[in-house]
């Protein structure tokens, strides 16, 4: 436990030091940005010195450091907003976002990963089969807008776009976990048939057990590791924003902030995005093992 | 239930504007962007505006040279108040350009810094004493006017604007909410980046007005709908191709003749582009004064573009490089692009880079050729800036590095039909055409068109003549 805390906050430091030196080393100035074409070279001059760009690296990554430490993120070059109020709005959004996102694909996923491996080489496994391969090849800007003109416009159920009322967060949600469901399908399925063909399966049919008890009691929970896995992957990436989901769907997430802030030069929301996005997937990592030290008591023990 | 619910309309009366950028900052002192200018239009009044050829008019008020260096503005007697109920004076004035030179990170100090003094006469006069003598200064306050007190206390302007236009702020959260004094019409706009979805949100009847940024085609698709009502007007905003004239290649007039005569404007224009694009010659359209409706228009003739090409020793194919931004509809012009120009043995390569690469890119110097559009260009200051020898980045647009004694003799004495023929004939710009402006809105929106840069001032008589229920179709 205290290595794994020793790695997390190891690369969490190192994460800081990449974007604080990525940031600096890309092409572009924040001053540029500000003052645009037509500044003079002494308001140049004067702007850089004001926001201590003219001190050397080690002096501004300190002071960045010192600024983190008491909470503050900086603020946006364009909107002036102090980034740590940005992020109250758009991590809330892309977490309520993954997290249904992630339900919804669990919910379709696994059931029928599980269908598919029951029923392996019959037609049944084929639909699942060939209808998880549809919907992991149906992109997020063919999907979301066909959602939309079928739920929104024909149907009249649900809103377009936005996040002005709760339901708005339906069709966004079910664009991603169709996604995450086809390939939560393919995992369970692969996942389950390997473990049916082992002894312990074996010996819990001989011992007399239900299917189902052999199944869901012994199969599955073998069968999870490469599942959460997956799961954990795929939270750490919903976390980060999904980009394309949430520019089509006007959600205001962490992603489409991040994308926003490069297309803008805004470096100092672009750093802050970046090390949210970090956080966010050692988090989910630290989490992930916790969850195998939950599902394989080998792990516990220390003998995996 | 829940479904069905969630899909009724609300019986509000206010009026929804589907966006595609929302304004970055409501301070008139930081704003550049396209949404936050037009906002503040709304929200704020300035000195000066421009009539229909562009000449500077009285707004707030009136003025007059004392001296080279000394203008006098008087301001109007009828002026409105503040939405914080004070009046505007010239306390006021002062406060807001001082205000604004004393920003050391507002983009805009620097078209300032040659005010040296502001005097206040009275409560409705005041003097700008400028350092050097500026014939075009009263042209250039145009920054909306801030109250005094509110920037004394160091307001929020950006999230919080406070000024005494029509249009009185009142919320932003995800969508900016303003209320028009008048009649108290309340007036929501929201980002929708996706055009498609725009257009969902349109027919689905969760926004009742669209403007600017629609591939044709759907244009074409609104204006067969029966709910909707679609508007067109002439457009003034420059679209071009930037040479970079410190190329060995493109320095030479033969080619950038070469160039022009290769693109067929006219069939992009009609296939593309939205009704009511016009051909371009120069920046300013013929209708500005400082315009030039004598130019004729580049002719499209591949077989004299070959022609000039080969009279300048070039081998063919001449192989260039074309750099546009991601956007979709840059993307597909300059696929055309590539596709007439070939028919003239030019070999476009297309390089498409995210938009702050790109435009990093652009003012570097770094590119070729590039495909761009100015926006809301007032004055004839702009051939300097865009063409004149000592304003090369980071002083100003001459993002071409162009280099021409004898333009910039023109642009001194402001001979401007000069200085545009001479435009037109050296080419440092190819120009294409001025994009028309396209409006889309529900059939029950009424005193609403679009305007030629694109601004939004007709949101100050918009109406919905009925609140109508859109059910699903």
């Amino acid at each position: 436990m205290i290595s794994r805390l020793f790695q997390f906050f190891t690369v969490i430091f190192g994460v800081l030091v990449l974007t604080f030196l990525l940031i600096h080393l890309v092409p572009g100035d924040p001053v540029e940005v500000m003052l645009g074409e037509s500044a003079s070279m002494a308001d140049r001059e004067a702007l850089r010195e004001q926001l201590g760009l003219n001190q050397p690296l080690l002096t501004q990554f300190g002071g960045y450091l010192n600024k983190l430490a008491h909470g503050d993120l900086g603020r946006s070059i364009h909107t002036k907003t102090p980034i740590i109020e940005l992020f109250k709005t758009r991590y809330p959004a892309s977490v309520q976002l993954a997290f249904l996102s992630m339900l919804i694909g669990l919910l379709i996923g696994v059931p029928l990963g599980i269908y598919a491996a029951l029923k392996a080489g019959r037609w049944q496994d084929i639909i699942v089969t060939v209808v998880s391969v549809r919907l992991s090849a149906m992109p997020a800007f063919w999907l979301g807008p066909m959602l939309m003109l079928v739920f929104a416009v024909w149907l009249g159920w649900l809103p377009v776009s936005g996040m002005s009322e709760p339901a708005a967060i339906i069709l966004p949600a079910l664009t991603l976990g169709f996604g995450l469901s086809a390939i939560l399908t393919r995992m369970t399925r692969t996942s389950l048939l390997e473990v049916l063909n082992e002894d312990f399966i074996r010996t819990a049919r001989a011992k007399g057990l239900s299917e189902r008890d052999v199944i869901i009691r012994h199969a599955l929970r073998a069968a999870l590791l490469p599942i959460v896995t997956i799961v954990g992957l795929q939270m750490g990436s919903l976390l980060a924003g999904t980009v394309i989901t949430e520019t089509i769907f006007s959600w205001d997430g962490i992603g489409r902030l991040l994308v926003e802030s490069i297309e803008k030069r805004d470096y100092p929301v672009t750093q802050a995005c970046v090390l949210a996005v970090a956080l966010s997937y050692v988090v989910i990592n630290f989490i992930t093992d916790m969850v195998y030290r939950l599902v394989d008591p080998r792990m516990r023990s220390g003998n995996s | 239930m829940l479904l069905a619910a969630c899909g009724q309309e609300k019986q509000t009366n206010e009026i929804r504007f589907a966006i595609t950028q929302a304004p970055l900052n409501l301070d008139p002192r930081y704003a550049t962007d396209a949404a936050s200018e037009r906002v503040n239009r709304l929200i704020y009044q300035r000195l000066v505006e421009f009539d229909t050829t562009s000449k500077p008019t009285p707004s707030l008020a009136t003025w007059r040279k004392i001296s080279p260096i000394q203008y006098r503005f008087t301001l109007n007697n009828d002026i409105a108040l503040f939405h914080h109920g004070k009046p505007l004076t010239s306390e006021d004035v002062k406060a807001t350009y001082e205000s604004l030179l004393a920003l050391k990170d507002s983009p805009h100090a620097a078209e300032f810094r040659n005010i040296n003094d502001i005097n206040i006469v009275n409560q409705q006069t005041l003097d700008f004493k400028l350092t050097i003598a500026d014939t075009h200064f009263p042209e250039k306050l145009i920054i909306g006017v801030l109250p005094k007190d509110l920037i004394e206390q160091q307001h929020d302007f950006t999230h919080k604007p406070v000024g005494n236009g029509l249009f009185e702020f009142v919320f932003w959260e995800r969508e900016l909410t303003l209320k028009r004094l008048s009649d108290g019409q309340v007036l929501m706009l929201a980002e929708v980046k996706d055009p498609t979805v725009r257009v969902l949100k349109l027919m689905r009847g969760e926004t009742d007005l669209l403007q600017g940024d629609l591939p044709p085609e759907l244009v074409k698709y609104l204006q067969k709908q029966p709910d909707l009502q679609v508007k067109t007007t002439q457009g003034t905003n420059f679209s071009y191709l930037g040479l970079n004239m410190q190329d060995l290649i493109l320095k030479q007039l033969n080619v950038r003749q070469a160039l022009a005569h290769a693109i067929d404007r006219k069939a992009i224009v009609n296939q593309v582009m939205v009704r009511d694009t016009r051909l371009a010659a120069v920046i300013l359209p013929p209708e500005h004064y400082a315009g030039n409706a004598e130019l004729k228009h580049i002719e499209y003739n591949p077989v004299l573009s070959k022609q000039l090409l080969q009279s300048a020793g070039i081998e063919l194919p001449l192989k260039l490089i074309y750099k546009t931004s991601t956007d979709a509809q840059r993307v597909r012009l300059a696929t055309i692009l590539q596709a007439q120009m070939a028919q003239a043995g030019i070999a476009l390569e297309i390089r498409s880079l995210d938009w702050g690469t790109f435009f990093a890119e652009v003012k570097q110097g770094n590119f070729q050729l590039y495909g761009l559009t100015w926006v809301g260009i007032e004055t004839p200051e702009i051939y300097s800036k865009v063409f004149g020898s000592q304003f090369m980045p980071p002083n100003g647009f001459n993002r071409g590095r162009y280099i021409d004694a004898e333009l910039d003799a023109l642009l001194l004495k402001e001979d401007w039909p000069a200085v545009t023929a001479r435009i037109h004939q050296q080419l440092p710009y190819i120009p294409l055409w001025y994009e028309g402006q396209v409006a889309v809105m529900q059939k029950n929106i009424t005193d609403y068109a679009p305007q030629s840069d694109g601004n939004w001032d007709d949101l100050a008589t918009i109406k919905r003549s009925a609140t109508i229920r859109h059910d699903a179709h």
